[in-house]
C-alpha cells in the first residue's frame, strides 16, 4: 500500500493548493497511481558507444537534473577549511543565499553576482596566504628547487580543490600562475596565485552534478561527483581523503561501496551535525535565535531558554537518528527530552542538576512528548504576544503531511481576530473556519493548530488563558490512511496529535520528501514520484527507520543518474 | 590628496581593509553625468491606509501622523494611489517578490541598472539594513533571471566595494603600470573566466544561463579592478560616526544588532547617495529590514517588533497600533534625511535630487490586512524636470473602474530613466506609463 499512499499525499497536496478556496467537493475515495513512470530510459541516442544505457523501473527512482550546484556559505568555509587546513574563513561577505521552500541551497535560485565574485577573490586571497604562510613546504609537497615541483603540487593540490583529477590543459592553466607577472618569479607566491586561481575556478565553487551521456538523454555521475555528492549531503563539505580515495580505486562504482561511505559520513561528528541543520530549516525554527517575545507576557522565557531550546531541538532530533530506535514514530512521540536546568524548570520538570543539556524523561501522562513539544517548535511557530493557531496548523499541514497550501487569494479579507481579553485565542481564531471563503482551507489548518493552544508562545503548557480553561482537542482533516483514504483524526493536545502523526505512513514519508529538498537543492519535486515512492517502501520495510533511509537514498539508481535539463 | 580622501583611507583602514583606493576621485575626472537616477527604497509590512494618505489638494496637502515626518519635504514628492499589485500570491512575500518585478523574473532596478549601467562601475547597487537577518531569504525585492539578489547589510564591506579598488590605470596615477594588487586580481579573473569558457565548451547549453550570469559578474569585476572605470566625486565624507565592525563578528553580526539598526541604515543611506552623486552606479535600493520584520526600533518607545505590530487588529488608537505607527515615523524621518541629503548634493543644474527619481514602497498595503490593493507609494525627485512634485494623484477606479496596475508606475520609471518601455511584468490593465504623472 506504500505505493498508494505516497501518490495519495500528492493527490490531496495538489489539491490544497489549487482547489481549497472555492469549496468545490472532492472526491476522495478514488485512488490514483500518481502517475508513477516506468522504463524511462529505453531510446537510446546511440552517441555514446562505451556507456551502457541503464532501463530504468520506478524502484529506481527518477533522475534529477543535471546541475552546478553553488556552495551555500557553510558549506564554502567548510570546504576551503578541510582543503588548506585552515580555520574555517569568515564568510559573512558572501551574499545570504535565497531561501526555497525552506531551504537555503536551492540549485536554480543560487547564482553568483558580482558581489559573489568580489567576496570569493577576497576569501581566496585570504586563505591562500594563511595556509602557505601556515605551511608552505607541506602544502607543496616538494621543495621549490625540485624539478617538477610546482606541477607535482598543482595536480595534487588541484585534485583535492576541484574534487576530480585535472585536466592536461587545467594543469598547464594553474601552472602558468607560477610564471604569471603577479607572482614576480617566487615559488610560493606562485603557488598562492595558483590556490587563488582554483578557488575561483567554477569547479571548486559549483558541485558537479553534470555526469557524462550514458544515452537516452541519462547521464552518470563519475566517481569523483559521485563522491562529492555524497560528501556535501552528508558532511556538508569537499570528500575527505578516504572519500577521495574510493573515487579513485572504482569503490563508488557500486551500490554496495556507496553505501560503505554514506554510512562511514552519516555516523560521523560532523554527519550528526548535518542532520540536525536539515531538522532546523526542516522544522523552519531557525528564527527562534532572535524572535521577539513580548517579555510583558512571557516574562519566564529569556536568552537562557532561548539557547537551550536550540540546543534541545538539535540533541533531541541526533539522539532519535543516532543513538536510540531511529524511527521517524520516536521523533514524533519520545517520552524524553534533552534540558538543562533552565529549561527544565521552564518545563515544570525536577531540575537534573546540569548546566548543560542532558536527557531528562517525561512523568507519566506528562503534556510533552515528541518534536511538536519541544519548546522551539512551538515558540518559533507562534506570535510574539500570542500564539498562532494558524501558523501551526500550516507548519504541521506543508512541513510535516507534505500537502502544501495556497496563501490566501487576493479577495478574501485576511484580517486576524482583534486580541480580546475576555475571550480565548481558540475562540477568536474560529472564525476563520465558521466563515465559508475561508472555511475552504482553514479546515485543513485550524484544527490542527487549535490543537497546540495548550502551549503559550513561548512554548510554555497552559491550561488556562485570560482565565478560561483552554480547549486544546482537535482533528486532523485529509490525513491519508493505510488504505489511501483521507480520514479525519480527532486528537487532544500537541502529545496526543504527535502519536497520530507518528504512526501514519504518510506523514513518515513526508519526512524523507523533506530531507529530498535538502538532499537535491530543488524545490519542485513533482517529477520525482518514482524516487519518493521507492524510499517510502523502503521506510516502510525498515520499520520507519530513518538513519537507515538516509543511507537508501544512495543506493536508489536515480541517485548517479541525472537527466538532460528541461529548459 | 585632499582631507576627504584622507578621511576615506583612515575609515578604510580601521575597518581593516588595506585596498588602495585609486585614482577615482582625481580632480580632474569628467564631469558626473547628467542621466536620471533611480533610487528604490522598501519599508516592510505596509501602512494603516487611513493613517497614509494625505488629505488636501496638491500645493497644499495634509499629512496624517505615519507621513507626518515627510512634511519637510512634501514638496519633493508624488503620494499615488488606487495602484493595485496584481497577479502572484497575496502575502507578505508573494508581495516583495513582485513590488518590484510586476511578476516578472527580473526586478526594475536590475533592469534598469542593465539598461543603462553600461561604463559605469556597477550597474545597480542593492543595499540592506538588517534586510537579511532573520528570516530575509525568501523575502528579497531584488530578482535577476527570477533569482533573489541578496542586498549587502553591511556597510563595511558595501563600502569597500563601492568605493575602493577603482581606476588605477587611469589619470592621477602619472603612466604608472598596474600594481601588484591589480596584476594579482586581474589574474585571478582572467583564469576564471577561462575556467568557464572551457567549461562551458564542454557542457554546450547546460547550465549556460548560470554560468552566463557567472561571467557577466566576472566581467564587471574585471573593470573595476582593471580600471576600466571611472568615476568622480568632489567630496567624500562618510562615517564620521566611525562604525566598525567588530572582529569578533558572530551571532548576531556587529551590523544585523538591533542597537545599529539606525547608525547602519545612515551609512547605507549616505553611501547609497554618494555612489550616484560620483557616478559609481545610476541605480540604488535600499531595504529596511524586510518583509515580516522582527525588527523593533528601540528609540521609537514600541515594544513590539514592526510586523508584530502591524497586526495591529481594528483599532488604530489601540497599542499595537502605536508602535506600528511609531515605527513608520521613524522609517519616515529615515526617508526624509535620505531625500534631504539628495537635495544638498550638487548635480549637473541643479542637485542630486533633482536629476533623480526615488521610488518609496512596501509590499502590501494594509499591515492588519495583506492585501495588495491600494499600495502606498510615492516618488520623489524631479527626474531632470520629468516629475512634477508637491502633488497626491489617485489612481482609484482609473482602469475600467477597477484600480490601476502598479505595474504602470514602474514602466513610468523606467521612461524617466530614458528606457523606453511599454510594459513591465503585469499587464492587465493596458501599456504604457501612468497617465498625469
Amino acid at each position: 500500500m506504500a505505493m498508494h499512499r505516497r501518490a495519495w499525499g500528492v493527490c490531496i497536496g495538489l489539491w490544497l493548493v489549487t482547489g481549497c478556496y472555492d469549496g468545490s467537493s472532492v472526491d476522495l475515495g478514488a485512488q490514483t497511481d500518481g502517475g508513477a513512470t516506468d522504463g524511462v530510459g529505453e531510446e537510446g541516442d546511440g552517441s555514446d558507444s562505451n556507456a551502457e544505457t541503464p532501463e530504468l523501473s520506478c524502484e529506481d527512482g527518477t533522475p534529477g537534473p543535471r546541475s552546478l550546484r553553488l556552495l551555500t556559505r557553510t558549506e564554502y568555509a567548510n570546504t576551503v577549511s578541510d582543503l588548506l587546513g585552515i580555520p574555517a574563513p569568515n564568510v559573512t561577505s558572501v551574499p545570504v543565499e535565497p531561501e526555497v521552500e525552506g531551504y537555503d541551497n536551492n540549485a536554480d535560485a543560487s547564482l553568483v553576482t558580482a558581489r559573489h565574485v568580489e567576496a570569493y577573490m577576497d576569501l581566496a586571497q585570504a586563505a591562500a596566504v594563511v595556509a602557505v604562510d601556515t605551511d608552505a613546504a607541506g602544502l607543496a609537497g616538494c621543495m621549490p628547487a625540485d624539478p617538477g615541483c610546482a606541477q607535482a603540487f598543482v595536480e595534487a593540490f588541484g585534485t583535492r580543490a576541484l574534487r576530480r583529477p585535472l585536466t592536461d590543459e587545467e594543469t598547464q592553466h594553474y601552472l602558468a600562475q607560477f610564471d604569471s607577472d603577479a607572482a614576480e618569479g617566487d615559488f610560493y607566491e606562485g603557488m598562492r596565485m595558483s590556490i587563488e586561481a582554483m578557488l575561483n575556478s567554477p569547479a571548486f565553487l559549483y558541485r558537479s552534478e553534470m555526469g557524462e551521456s550514458v544515452g537516452a538523454g541519462l547521464f552518470r555521475l563519475s566517481a569523483w561527483e559521485t563522491a562529492s555528492v555524497l560528501s556535501y549531503t552528508f558532511v556538508g563539505s569537499m570528500p575527505d581523503p578516504e572519500l577521495m580515495a574510493a573515487a579513485a580505486d572504482g569503490t563508488l562504482d557500486n551500490v554496495e561501496g556507496i553505501a560503505l561511505h554514506a554510512r562511514r559520513l552519516l555516523d560521523s561528528p560532523r554527519g550528526r551535525e548535518r542532520v540536525t541543520t536539515f531538522a532546523t530549516q526542516w522544522l523552519q525554527t531557525a528564527s527562534l535565535q532572535s524572535a521577539n517575545k513580548d517579555a510583558a507576557v512571557y516574562p519566564n522565557f529569556n536568552d537562557d531558554v532561548r539557547q537551550a531550546m536550540i540546543e534541545e531541538e538539535r540533541r533531541f532530533v541526533e539522539h532519535v537518528v543516532f543513538d536510540s530506535e531511529q524511527t521517524v514514530e520516536e521523533l514524533f512521540t519520545a517520552d524524553y527530552t534533552f534540558a538543562n536546568d533552565a529549561l527544565a524548570e521552564f518545563y515544570g520538570l525536577p531540575s537534573p542538576g546540569s548546566a548543560e543539556l542532558v536527557r531528562v524523561e517525561f512523568p507519566q501522562g506528562h503534556e510533552r512528548g515528541g518534536l511538536l513539544t519541544l519548546g522551539g517548535f512551538l515558540a518559533a511557530h507562534a506570535h510574539a504576544n500570542e500564539t498562532s493557531p494558524v501558523g501551526r496548523g500550516v507548519t504541521v499541514r506543508e512541513r510535516l503531511m507534505c500537502q502544501p497550501l495556497s496563501p490566501p487569494p487576493p479577495d478574501v479579507d485576511a484580517t486576524p481576530p482583534d486580541v480580546d481579553p475576555n475571550a480565548t485565542t481558540r475562540e477568536r481564531y474560529s472564525q476563520h473556519s465558521a466563515d465559508p471563503a475561508c472555511a475552504g482551507c482553514h479546515t485543513f489548518i485550524d484544527p490542527i493548530g487549535f490543537g497546540f493552544e495548550g502551549f503559550d508562545g513561548v512554548g510554555a503548557f497552559r491550561t488556562q488563558e485570560n482565565g478560561m480553561t483552554v480547549d486544546e482537542s482537535g482533528s486532523v482533516e485529509a490525513l491519508i490512511d493505510a488504505n489511501g483514504n483521507s480520514t479525519s483524526v480527532p486528537f487532544n493536545g500537541a502529545r496526543e496529535l504527535g502519536q497520530v502523526l507518528g504512526a501514519n505512513g504518510a506523514v513518515q514519508a513526508c519526512v524523507l520528501e523533506h530531507y529530498f529538498h535538502f538532499v537535491s537543492g530543488r524545490a519542485d519535486l513533482s517529477e520525482d514520484e518514482c524516487t519518493l515512492e521507492e524510499l517510502g517502501k523502503r521506510l516502510d520495510a525498515s520499520g520507519g527507520n530513518l538513519h537507515e533511509a538516509f543511507i537508501d537514498l544512495t543506493q536508489l539508481e536515480s541517485f548517479t543518474l541525472r537527466s538532460e535539463n528541461s529548459p | 590628496m585632499n582631507r576627504s580622501r584622507r578621511r576615506m583611507l583612515q575609515l578604510l583602514a580601521s575597518a581593516g581593509v588595506a585596498t588602495p583606493l585609486g585614482t577615482m576621485f582625481g580632480r580632474n575626472a569628467a564631469a558626473a553625468p547628467s542621466d536620471v537616477k533611480a533610487l528604490f527604497v522598501y519599508v516592510p509590512d505596509g501602512v494603516i491606509p487611513s493613517l497614509w494618505h494625505p488629505t488636501g489638494s496638491s500645493g497644499n496637502l495634509v499629512l496624517p501622523s505615519m507621513s507626518e515626518p515627510l512634511a519637510p519635504i512634501v514638496d519633493d514628492l508624488v503620494f499615488v494611489r488606487g495602484l493595485n499589485m496584481y497577479a502572484g500570491g497575496a502575502t507578505h512575500e508573494g508581495g516583495a517578490a513582485k513590488v518590484l518585478t510586476g511578476d516578472s523574473d527580473v526586478s526594475l532596478d536590475v533592469f534598469l541598472g542593465e539598461e543603462t549601467g553600461g561604463g559605469l562601475a556597477h550597474r545597480s547597487v542593492q543595499l540592506g539594513v538588517g534586510s537579511t537577518f532573520q528570516g530575509g531569504g525568501d523575502k528579497m525585492i531584488s530578482y535577476v533571471g527570477g533569482s533573489p539578489i541578496s542586498p549587502d547589510d553591511d556597510p563595511i564591506n558595501a563600502f569597500d566595494r563601492l568605493f575602493s579598488g577603482l581606476g588605477g590605470g587611469g589619470d592621477g596615477g602619472g603612466g604608472e603600470g598596474p600594481t601588484i594588487a591589480q596584476l594579482r586580481a586581474g589574474s585571478v579573473l582572467d583564469s576564471a573566466i577561462d575556467d568557464i569558457d572551457r567549461l562551458q565548451t564542454v557542457l554546450g547549453s547546460a547550465e549556460r544561463e548560470k554560468l552566463d550570469v557567472h561571467l557577466d559578474a566576472l566581467r564587471e569585476v574585471e573593470q573595476r579592478v582593471t580600471g576600466q572605470i571611472t568615476a568622480s566625486c568632489d567630496e567624500v565624507v562618510w562615517n564620521e560616526e566611525g562604525y566598525a565592525n567588530s572582529d569578533a563578528d558572530n551571532y548576531p553580526t556587529t551590523y544585523h544588532r538591533e542597537d545599529n539598526f539606525g547608525l547602519v541604515g545612515k551609512l547605507q543611506t549616505d553611501q547609497l547617495t554618494l555612489a550616484l552623486a560620483c557616478g559609481v552606479t545610476r541605480v540604488g535600493t535600499l531595504s529596511w529590514s524586510h518583509a515580516v520584520s522582527p525588527t523593533r526600533i528601540a528609540e521609537t518607545g514600541a515594544t513590539r517588533a514592526n510586523h508584530d505590530a502591524s497586526h495591529y487588529g481594528s483599532d488604530i488608537a489601540g497599542e499595537a497600533a502605536a508602535d506600528y505607527i511609531a515605527h513608520r515615523r521613524w522609517f519616515m524621518e529615515q526617508f526624509a534625511y535620505l531625500i534631504e541629503r539628495m537635495r544638498s548634493i550638487p548635480d549637473t543644474g541643479g542637485s542630486l535630487l533633482d536629476n533623480a527619481v526615488v521610488f518609496l514602497c512596501t509590499e502590501i498595503n494594509d499591515g492588519n490586512l495583506h492585501d495588495h490593493a491600494d499600495m502606498p507609494f510615492l516618488l520623489a525627485g524631479g527626474a531632470s524636470g520629468q516629475l512634477e512634485t508637491g502633488r497626491s494623484l489617485d489612481y482609484r477606479g482609473t482602469a475600467g473602474g477597477e484600480n490601476e496596475a502598479h505595474t504602470k508606475l514602474l514602466v513610468s520609471i523606467a521612461n524617466m530613466m530614458g528606457v523606453n518601455i511599454e510594459t513591465f511584468g503585469y499587464s492587465g490593465t493596458g501599456t504604457g506609463g501612468l497617465d498625469g504623472l
